[in-house]
């Protein structure tokens, strides 16, 4: 599903924030992507989604190599690969209804299509109570559930999730994990960011750990090992 | 297609209602702006007008010996005429003179009455010339000068080229300085378009970020903001032909009584050609706003 040869970014100057990273990750996997801050772990995010490209090597998603994706192509990429951020990207002053409808206006979904899937995604996250609620009036939890929600409408491949605990308590960071490996039931790869030593133990997935751009660990049940 | 033009368009409204104060501004330069683009033509349309008036007075006057004969008038008429730089010549006879003479100061009795005492006709029968065109006035002048008819009593050769050319030196300086002022507020324009589209999209910052997320193509990302110069573009050259009316309508009696027994109707000029006028206005203005605002979307709202 992702495929990484050789990949390097390089930054001016010559500062490696991927370094000959090879890896593979298969359709279906939950993969968790530890290390520490400056390890590469953002620029890897932001490689599969078409924000920065990589000066050396290949990048496949999907069977697609978007090494050199064309700018007018990125659109389409990302509508097959959902992302989840720490902080929440919630629209304030729409409800959480109209936040993850947004994400399907924009790409130009019918209202029918809107009115159909917004509700179905909801219910997946557990917000289906909830969808009339501003984002001030639900717990972080929630909030991120929205953005879960809203990063599934296209029913993407893959979820790439950034951090996605970092601004909650344990119960609420807890609960989203439990989300993510239902969402991983159904067959979506996700890719966890994170920092969480405590999650990424709990997992039993695989654990891939980034030191200064390069992967010093891949371990197929892994643990944190940094 | 329908559903993303309509999207397209309430963003685009969403982006002029939440920076209502920045519209304002937006928009009251592009009025100003149009506003001395329409004052230069009202200064191009006045002067042309005052020139016509001129041109239309222009006539030179060959007075003839009260001794003359009619077929020796006649002769001379027929020679004047010949001449290509002539137009027209109207031979007004000591009979007609006279007339014309009395119904001219039919409001000075004094004057009917010293005619009356005087017993004859003391008018000099006329030849009136008009000239074909201003700029052979001289070549006439000259031409006629050169004619050595026995007959011509005196010639009343008034200098109308050096008026004509005051008043044509007048309207071209107004003209360029109107031009040069227009040229200040175009690049104003552009300015103020282009902070006003990168500020909507500064406003906006948290939208943009979502949508180039969730995969909103680029066009879909820019379009509001490039409607919205457009809307602006619309919305300023309404309120200038509003404005542009109320205006007309006062100054209008001030160019009657100046241009008096002249055609000078700027409003059946400005509104008659309207659609020529206003609607090359929009197309303008909303090509430089179109320009300024892409200019400040590709540079801040990348996907």
């Amino acid at each position: 599903m992702i495929k990484f040869y050789n990949a390097s970014k390089i930054y001016p100057v010559d500062v490696r924030a991927l370094n000959k990273i090879n890896l593979h990750i298969k359709p279906g996997e939950f993969v968790s992507i530890v290390g520490q801050s400056g390890t590469g772990k953002t620029t890897m995010v932001k490689t599969l989604i078409g924000e920065e490209r990589i000066d050396e090597g290949k990048v496949v998603v999907g069977g697609w190599d978007i090494t050199d994706i064309k700018e007018n192509e990125i659109p389409i990429l990302r509508r097959q690969i959902g992302v989840i951020f720490q902080d929440f990207k919630l629209l304030p002053k729409k409800t959480l209804f109209e936040n993850v409808a947004f994400a399907m206006q924009v790409c130009n979904g019918s209202p029918s299509k809107i009115r159909k899937i917004v509700p179905q995604v909801m219910k997946i996250v557990g917000l289906d109570s909830k969808m009339d609620r501003y984002p001030f009036e639900v717990s972080g939890g929630e909030q991120q559930r929205a953005t879960i929600a809203r990063a599934l409408v296209h029913r993407p491949k893959i979820l790439l999730a950034d951090e996605p605990t970092g601004n909650l308590d344990s119960l609420n960071a807890h609960e989203i994990i439990e989300l993510l490996l239902r969402i991983n039931r159904f067959g979506t790869t996700i890719v966890l960011v994170t920092h969480n030593r405590e999650i990424v133990n709990g997992l039993k997935r695989r654990v891939i750990t980034l030191d200064n751009g390069m992967v010093i660990s891949d371990q197929a049940v892994g643990k944190y090992i940094l | 297609m329908f559903i993303a033009l309509l999207r397209v368009v309430k963003f685009s409204l969403q982006d002029i209602y939440r920076n209502i104060w920045l519209s304002l501004v937006t928009i009251m330069i592009l009025v100003l702006s149009l506003f001395t683009v329409n004052m230069l033509l009202v200064v191009k349309v006045v002067g042309d007008t005052a020139v016509e008036a001129i041109k239309e007075k222009i006539d030179i006057n060959l007075f003839l010996k009260t001794s003359a004969e009619e077929n020796e008038i006649l002769a001379l008429k027929a020679k004047v005429s010949n001449l290509s730089e002539v137009k027209d010549v109207t031979y007004i006879s000591k009979a007609q003179a006279l007339e014309n003479f009395k119904s001219k100061h039919t409001d000075n009795p004094e004057v009917l009455e010293a005619l009356k005492v005087l017993g004859t006709n003391p008018l000099s029968p006329t030849l009136v010339i008009k000239p074909k065109n201003l700029e052979s006035f001289d070549n006439l002048i000259n031409e006629l000068n050169s004619f050595d008819d026995q007959i011509i009593e005196s010639r009343n050769f008034s200098n109308y080229k050096a008026m004509l050319e005051k008043i044509n030196g007048i309207t071209t300086k107004v003209y360029d300085a109107g031009l040069v002022l227009s040229i200040i507020f175009v690049a104003i324009t552009l300015l103020v378009i282009y902070n006003s589209a990168r500020v909507a999209m500064y406003t906006h910052r948290r939208e943009i970020t979502i949508m180039r997320l969730v995969g909103a193509s680029k066009k879909f990302i820019q379009m509001p903001y490039l409607l919205s110069s457009i809307i602006y573009a619309m919305i300023s050259v309404l309120i200038i032909m509003v404005i542009f009316y109320l205006f007309l309508h006062l100054l209008q009696p001030y160019l009657e009584a100046f241009f008096v027994g002249y055609n000078v109707n700027l409003i059946q000029y400005f509104f008659g050609n309207g659609l020529k006028i206003f609607g090359s206005q929009f197309l303008a203005a909303g090509i430089i706003n179109l320009i300024a605002s892409y200019l400040a979307v590709r540079k801040y709202a990348k996907v």
